[in-house]
């Protein structure tokens, strides 16, 4: 038993990572409409702008966790109004298209500077060695990810739902014709939210530098696996984004456990029994995919 | 369907009319001599992607090296020029595929050498086959290039997951670790390590307590680690055959489980020297694992690989000297055989045996063409014991060549 | 852009195949002459080049016009391709390497495996549109890639598979230049099949679903049903693209269900030109001659290319290369047919500007 409760913490905090880009992915397809392809390369950057910091400046992993976010939301941010915003009134396929394409340059960017092999990212002092949760020890480190992860997403969730712009860009995601029938500008928030939902995704990949492999392709595979999670969520949704990126993660632990061969396909199997059950997501809404 | 076999006939006519006017067609017959006046070295391997550090175009450096020393210790060769052509698979199958025709079909390539990744290797091998010239594999590891996959013009040169999983299995067994927790990734590599480990452990003398298959890629081992301390009998060993970024993350997880003050030890079925070097010293420090070669073990290697690092200002991986000892092997091959028609030159190679800075005691079997050699169980210094940079290996024990390599008697393969 | 002016650029986008058509009619002679021009050309490729590569373009030019035929004509862009592409290699390598299948057998074989798994996988993925869809393959292709990651036995997992030497009918097709005129039949009856499709009714209700899927569904037509037709018969195609590859090379390995290579068919779709099959064909003479080039040139980063063609196309180019040219033939039969006043409509040249959606 208590083995089976230390498997669905080591979900959680794998589900950490899932909700957090699903949330920036959501939150970006609510303002602009526009699946970001790219959401997994800024990770990828993310986890690298820490690594870069920390042997060129020497900057240790708490401030990296404040400045990378920042300065990333704010390449974002630039992309946006450079290239993203010139397609928004297109099929969205474009945009699609786009980010691809960006994909793929970053990606090799980062592998003509540091090559294909992983770079070493060593966890900070103060969480170094485990805590003990009662029935179990647990490395101090995930244990931080996890509640900073949860932290993360009740904090845009109270942005979500106790602010003018939250509640703006909630119902420009949610009920995208309403809200721009009832006069919202909602036109101004759409350069903003674009870089927040970056800033998440680098956030994640700086949490992910000290735990997980950082080479250049580490975004790549994860985004994949983070379409399914929003589509089971529902992409219009942004609590079901959270909701099945936690879910999914402890899934894929328990899976890990019970059934390694399946663990791989079962969020993707997860993800046929959804479209078959619920096209539009466990928390979607018909129309707002069209 | 008869119109378009009509319609291919006539092309194929047409195709043979024109392949025999520019005389490209078959092998050439004119055995005794050297064809087109030259030898030709051909590398395929991966410049550009996770296996551009351990071969890449630094190997292409060491066949140059061979290719000097080689004119230098034989002024009066009958070889008189030779060629040095190479290209990038980037790691697909695919594009070695084509690479290998290409070489040898286009640029007269008559040996094709390193091709990292055994499913590129495979893919070379029957090329090779089909084309009927060389291919010395230094870089994959599968066992299949000796197993059923074997044909007559391929040699296995450096290593195999039978060698990295022996070498490590039996010999950190009978120092003591008794109880084994394997993990290992879930595809062919994972699942052979897996297999050859686990006899490696039971031969001598201990056990698989148990075995899991992870997801590949992964980067969370949690779920794994968490339970092997709970194990029963706990496992003395956590034996893990993933390799590149799964490697780190489960050693970094390794590391944040304290696995180690719980004494419970971490081997490594595949491990490089680049990858220590990418990751520091310190992430691995403790680890052991088997290598085909070390620059620093002794006298010769130390000075090969010093000339070595002045032509591409870093130290040697296995697959460097590896490249180089195939490549002069080869060249001495055609040198005896006086020809460097393919069959000549493979028979001059099959049974050969000879020592070079890179294969001790070597043996190339005729049976299953795997070259065998002395190997190595290595242990990764702790940061305080590196005097120098790629200082990181002590070789604890040296593997002897009939013991490094699967049995001959073992072997699958049936030589066509 | 006005939402407006959108939706006329997509109905103009529409009739562009229309428009040339109508352009070619004027001028029978022309239709010929370039179908005659490009089928010498697919003939003679192997003299002008090192044939295996010839051959990968007209795989790759194949597997392109499958996507087109969803992404140009139906308004759905799969991201998953590289699932029937890849299951097809995997098939008809392992007919040929274990039941010892002829090549005709095996390509068959290779089809059939591709339209039986495009069944199930079209049938969820049809319920979805727009960018869901595009979503939701990308993610089954990734579940084939671990499916055909883990069933070693069948598929050799990471090690890959070896196909036996070509062969038809006792004639030793391992010379790559042969192999070529072994396969292109092949090829060019896909091709002659997707243009068929295009241009007969079922077509004429595949451009109306992408233009208005709710008119059509009014109009009384089974839209899922329809999108699922084209889905099969597209990764029908896609199979037979993926069988040829795979047997061309004798040899099948993860590569050929990775991500990687649904995003290559769609860049040539993207660059050629959507909604044209024809541009997939030019798509995939500079994308495969391309990456033959930087990997021969020790260019690794090919990414870095590619990434920028996206770019570049999707900003800019949106016609992509055979649009243009089609564009520009139009504008020409126009203005010497069409009085001057109709020509400089308003509104007209703002729609062509932001250029036209798929």
């Amino acid at each position: 038993m208590v083995n089976v409760i230390q498997q669905l913490f080591n979900g959680l905090v794998g589900g950490g990572f899932l909700a957090l880009l699903a949330l920036g992915l959501a939150v970006i397809f609510g303002m602009l409409r526009v699946v970001n392809f790219a959401h997994g390369a800024f990770y990828m950057l993310g986890a690298f702008g820490a690594y870069l910091l920390l042997t060129e400046a020497g900057v240790n992993f708490w401030l990296a966790l404040l400045v990378v976010p920042a300065a990333l939301a704010v390449v974002g941010m630039a992309l946006e109004r450079a290239f993203v915003h010139r397609l928004t009134q297109l099929d969205p396929l474009y945009n699609f298209l786009l980010t691809f394409g960006i994909t793929l340059i970053l990606q090799d960017l980062i592998k003509v500077r540091y090559g294909n092999q992983s770079q070493p990212y060593s966890r900070p002092a103060l969480l170094d060695g485990s805590v003990n949760l009662g029935l179990f020890q647990y490395p101090s480190y995930q244990v931080f990810v996890l509640g900073f992860a949860i932290v993360l997403c009740l904090l845009v969730w109270l942005l979500l739902t106790r602010t003018r712009v939250g509640m703006i860009v909630r119902a420009a995601t949610e009920r995208p014709e309403l809200t721009r029938s009832l006069g919202v500008d909602v036109g101004r928030w759409v350069t903003p939210v674009f870089g927040f939902g970056i800033g998440l995704a680098a956030l994640a990949g700086v949490l992910a530098a000290p735990m997980r492999a950082v080479h250049p392709m580490m975004g790549s595979d994860l985004i994949i696996t983070v379409f399914a999670v929003v589509v089971i969520g529902g992409l219009g949704s942004i609590f079901g984004s959270v909701v099945a990126g936690f879910g999914i993660g402890m899934a894929q632990a328990v899976g890990n456990l019970y059934v390694p061969a399946l663990s791989q396909t079962l969020v993707f199997i997860l993800m046929a029994v959804v479209l078959l059950w619920r096209p539009t997501g466990l928390f979607g809404r018909e129309g707002v995919l069209t | 369907m008869r119109e378009v076999t009509r319609r291919s006939a006539a092309v194929l006519a047409t195709g043979t009319l024109l392949l025999s006017a520019c005389g490209q067609g078959g092998p050439s017959d004119d055995g005794g001599e050297i064809s087109n006046g030259k030898v030709v070295l051909g590398l395929i391997n991966d410049q550009s992607d996770v296996y551009a550090e351990l071969s890449g175009e630094n190997s292409v450096e060491a066949v140059r090296m061979a290719v000097e020393d080689f004119q230098e210790d034989n002024p009066d060769s009958a070889i008189g020029e030779i060629e040095v052509v190479d290209a990038d698979h980037q790691n697909k199958p695919d594009v070695a595929n084509s690479k290998a025709a290409e070489l040898y079909d286009q640029r007269q390539a008559d040996v094709i050498l390193d091709v990292p990744t055994s499913s590129a290797a495979l893919a070379v091998a029957n090329v090779a086959n089909q084309k009927q010239k060389i291919h010395m594999n230094v870089t994959a590891a599968t066992t299949e290039l000796t197993g059923e996959s074997c044909n007559k013009y391929t040699f296995d040169y450096a290593y195999d997951t039978y060698m990295l999983a022996h070498g490590t299995g039996t010999t950190v067994t009978e120092k003591g670790a008794e109880n084994w927790y394997i993990v290992y990734p879930d595809y062919a590599f994972g699942q052979d390590m897996e297999s050859s480990f686990s006899t490696a452990i039971e031969e001598a003398g201990g056990q698989v307590v148990e075995s899991d298959p992870t997801p590949f890629p992964n980067d969370n081992f949690s779920t794994f680690l968490v339970k092997a301390p709970d194990l029963d009998p706990a496992p003395d060993v956590i034996g893990t055959m993933q390799a590149g970024g799964d490697l780190v993350n489960l050693v970094k997880q390794y590391n944040e489980f304290n696995l180690a003050d719980k004494g419970v030890d971490l081997a490594v079925g595949l491990m490089f020297i680049t990858d220590i070097h990418s990751l520091g010293v310190e992430a691995f420090s403790g680890v052991t694992f088997t290598d085909a070669w070390y620059w620093d073990y002794d006298e010769t290697n130390r000075r090969w690989a010093d000339e070595f690092q002045e032509r591409t200002g870093t130290r040697p991986s296995f697959a460097h000297a590896g490249n180089y000892s195939a490549a002069l092997q080869y060249l001495e091959a055609v040198e005896r055989a006086g020809t460097d028609d393919s069959d000549a030159v493979v028979a001059e190679l099959e049974g050969y045996e000879f020592d070079d800075v890179f294969a001790r005691n070597g043996k190339i079997r005729a049976e299953d063409h795997r070259v065998v050699h002395d190997a190595y169980l290595a242990r990764v210094k702790e940061p305080d014991e590196v005097s120098e940079e790629w200082d990181y290996e002590e070789i604890v024990s040296t593997i002897p060549a009939d013991e490094a390599f699967a049995p001959v008697e073992d072997t699958e393969c049936e030589m066509g | 852009m006005s939402v407006r002016a959108a939706s006329t650029a997509l109905r103009e986008r529409m009739d562009g195949a229309g428009v040339t058509e109508r352009a070619m009619r004027a001028r029978p002679g022309v239709r010929w002459v370039l179908l005659a021009g490009g089928l010498l050309f697919a003939v003679a490729l192997p003299w002008l080049m090192y044939p295996p590569i010839a051959f990968d373009i007209a795989c790759f030019a194949l597997l392109a016009i499958a996507v087109d035929l969803l992404l140009g004509y139906t308004g759905l862009l799969s991201f998953g391709h590289a699932a029937f592409w890849g299951t097809a290699a995997y098939t008809a390598t392992v007919m040929g390497e274990r039941f010892g299948a002829p090549l005709p057998l095996a390509v068959l074989a290779a089809v059939l495996a591709a339209a039986l798994l495009a069944v199930p996988v079209g049938y969820l993925a049809v319920k979805c549109t727009g960018i869901y869809f595009a979503m939701v393959t990308l993610a089954f292709a990734q579940m084939i890639f671990f499916v055909a990651n883990q069933w070693r036995t069948v598929t050799g997992g990471e090690n890959g598979l070896v196909g036996p030497p070509p062969e038809l009918f006792g004639i030793d097709l391992s010379d790559p230049f042969l192999f070529y005129y072994a396969g292109l039949p092949f090829i060019l009856a896909g091709i002659a099949l997707a243009w068929r499709v295009v241009h007969s009714p079922f077509g004429r209700v595949m451009v109306a679903i992408r233009d208005n899927p709710s008119r059509v569904q009014a109009l009384g037509y089974p839209v899922h049903r329809y999108k699922l037709g084209v889905f099969v018969i597209s990764a029908t195609l896609a199979g037979l693209a993926g069988g040829l590859f795979a047997i061309s090379h004798g040899f099948a390995s993860l590569q050929e269900v990775y991500w990687t290579t649904s995003g290559k068919a769609v860049m040539i779709v993207v660059l050629g030109g959507m909604g044209t099959l024809w541009g997939s064909v030019v798509g995939s003479y500079l994308v495969v001659q391309l990456e033959y080039f930087l990997s021969g040139a020790g260019f690794g980063e090919i990414g870095l290319v590619t990434g920028s063609i996206f770019v570049v196309v999707v900003l800019l180019f949106r016609r992509g290369i055979w649009g243009s040219a089609q564009h520009l033939l139009r504008e020409r039969v126009q203005r010497s047919r069409v009085p001057a006043e109709r020509r400089s409509r308003p509104g007209r040249d703002d729609a062509e500007q932001e250029g036209s959606a798929p």
